[in-house]
């Protein structure tokens, strides 16, 4: 999977530059980079060929900080078209409509938004579904 | 209660046993968070297709069932999806910022059909452009679910040799006991406040079914009335009200006479036998479907008798049994603009035959954005289906391929035609009562 690929390049990288970002970046700041960073033309550009400056004009260091595996689970079942449309509609809400039709949706990304429950403020967008805020 | 005149035996207004469903049609839970409209339409497909999935292998079981995306060309297959209707002339919002203005010519107010409208088939995967003769386009509009089979052509359409609409929905059995005559009266577009409002005329069918009109054998009739649905449009609050700016305090008059009006002879029906009371587009109520019933502070003299029930539109209820589901006229009168008919009546038939009361909603006909439901879906089939505010009163008995009967009634204009409808709860069989103040 190609984003698995980019996480692997990013890894690399983020050990050798000594660029540090805030680690509290807004997360309309995150998700407009993260759309930058899904349709971007460094998918699937060869990992040894990338400087570091160009990694850093993506602005992609940051994004490991908060994109970690559970928001790729969380976005994978935005995405996923099975249960619907989930653009205007909390994620927690949407797995609960899901059941209710009947539609077997992962159990652990159910987990993943409950335990957010309690978490801080700052992950509170993790409820909100993916194109939250740029449609 | 309709006594004689002698004070002899009094006459007893018969009784029938009310059950009021209009729960899922009633705004209560439902909270406004910036959604779209792609819920409903997720929640129709949802539903409906599961519907279709059961009626297929009847209907061709050989065949497989591709989403959109996965057609291949000159593969025979069927795919479920709703349709979208291409309409050339349909009024878009757009066409303010067009450049050409002058060139786009004044929008014909009935129906906006031309021969080139061309149907489209969509699911969560994908859309593809239905071509071949089955399919008329002028008898489809947006928003029905159907399953089509035929096969995907070089030029990327899919050609169509056959569909499957639902059809009418499984009905619960009438209960065939009864053996007495127990009436049902219907009134459409009163329209108390307009010049075309005539209170003699409406003061004749309240002094008729409260039986203060006629001799015993009238009374009798009367008697027999269980109850009065007043379908929409009751009065009509001038338009240029609604426009948002504040009321000078002369035009206030203009805002509450018709209402006091309407009070005053709905307080009279009130008094006599059980009266619903359903909103409908010329009503102070909300403009999207489902309307939520009127305000009880309309009626300050109506709501105080328990026999008073404000009703949403559409409105869905039992009595002794027998299943009613009815509107004011906007999803039929919807369908008029954007698709043809030989009657209302069959723009009816087709509601129940794709198991949904305003397909065309909220396409162009406005709706409250659901997201986990779709009230408008018929899930199981009444036994009297009657729309309001037609312009002549009209009636047919639909049979199911499921043995369901359905008695469909079009019901017209009071203040044009003076016709109020009666209907039979132990027949099913409808007449027309005509009131004429033209001597």
């Amino acid at each position: 999977m190609s984003s698995g690929d980019i996480k692997g390049f990013y890894r690399q990288k983020k050990k050798n530059s000594g660029v540090t970002k805030p680690s509290s970046s807004s997360s309309s700041s995150k998700k407009s980079k993260s759309k930058h960073y899904t349709g971007g033309a460094s998918v699937g550009a060869p990992s040894a060929a990338q400087t570091p400056a160009l990694v850093t004009r993506g602005g992609a260091i940051d994004l490991k900080e908060e994109y970690g595996d559970e928001e790729e689970a969380l976005r994978q079942f935005d995405m996923d078209m099975k249960y619907g449309p989930c653009i205007g509609f909390g994620r927690l809400e949407r797995w609960e409509r899901a059941a209710a039709m009947g539609l077997h949706p992962p159990p652990h990304v159910r987990e993943v938004l409950v335990g957010l429950a309690s978490g801080s403020t700052a992950r509170s967008s993790k409820f909100k579904c993916l194109w939250e805020g740029l449609v | 209660m309709a006594d004689s005149e002698m004070g002899e035996a009094t006459l007893e207004r018969k009784l029938a046993v009310y059950r009021n469903l209009d729960e899922r049609f009633v705004i209560r839970e439902e909270r406004y968070k910036g959604q779209q409209f792609s819920h409903i339409y997720f929640m129709r497909l949802h539903h409906m297709r599961s519907q279709l999935q059961s009626l297929i292998p009847k209907w061709k079981p050989h065949l497989p069932v591709n989403t959109v995306l996965g057609l291949e060309e000159g593969k025979e297959c069927i795919i479920v999806g709703t349709l979208y209707k291409h309409m050339k002339l349909k009024p878009s919002i757009l066409d303010e910022y067009s450049k050409e203005r002058s060139a786009i010519p004044l929008v014909k107010p009935h129906n906006f059909m031309s021969t080139d409208d061309h149907l489209i088939l969509e699911d969560e995967s994908g859309r593809v452009k239905l071509a071949g003769p089955m399919l008329a386009p002028s008898a489809f509009v947006t928003g029905i679910v159907i399953a089509v089979h035929g096969k995907e052509t070089s030029e990327g359409d899919f050609f169509v040799e056959d569909f499957l609409e639902a059809g009418l929905a499984p009905q619960v059995d009438r209960p065939l006991d009864s053996r007495e005559d127990k009436f049902v009266a219907f009134v459409s577009g009163l329209s108390v406040g307009t010049n075309a409002f005539n209170p003699l005329q409406f003061q004749l069918l309240v002094d008729h079914i409260t039986g203060h009109l006629g001799d015993e054998n009238e009374q009798r009739i009367s008697s027999k009335i269980v109850r009065l649905v007043i379908v929409g449009n009751s009065m009509h609050i001038s338009h240029g009200f609604f426009s948002g700016q504040t009321v000078a305090p002369k035009d206030h008059a203009k805002l509450t006479e018709p209402i006091r009006e309407l009070d005053i002879f709905l307080t009279q029906l009130v008094a006599a036998l059980p009266v619903d009371i359903m909103p409908g587009c010329n009503d102070p109520a909300n403009y999207s479907l489902p309307q939520q019933p009127l305000h009880r502070c309309l009626f300050a003299g109506a709501s105080a008798y328990n026999t008073f029930v404000s009703c949403t539109n559409p409105h869905h209820f039992e009595l002794d049994n027998v299943q009613f589901v009815g509107t004011s006229g906007q999803n039929i009168d919807d369908l008029y603009k954007y698709s043809d008919a030989k009657d209302k009546i069959e723009f009816m038939e087709r509601t129940l035959r794709w198991r949904h009361l305003a397909p065309t909603a909220p396409n162009t006909l406005g709706c409250y954005p659901y997201v986990d439901k779709d009230p408008f879906l018929i899930e199981s089939c009444p036994h009297v289906y009657f729309v309001g505010n037609q312009e002549k009163y009209e009636t047919r008995l639909l049979q199911g391929p499921d043995k369901q009967l359905v008695r469909l009634i079009s019901i017209p204009r009071f203040c044009e035609t003076g016709v109020a409808v009666m209907l039979n709860l132990r027949n099913l069989e409808c007449h027309a009562l005509s009131f004429s103040t033209n001597l």
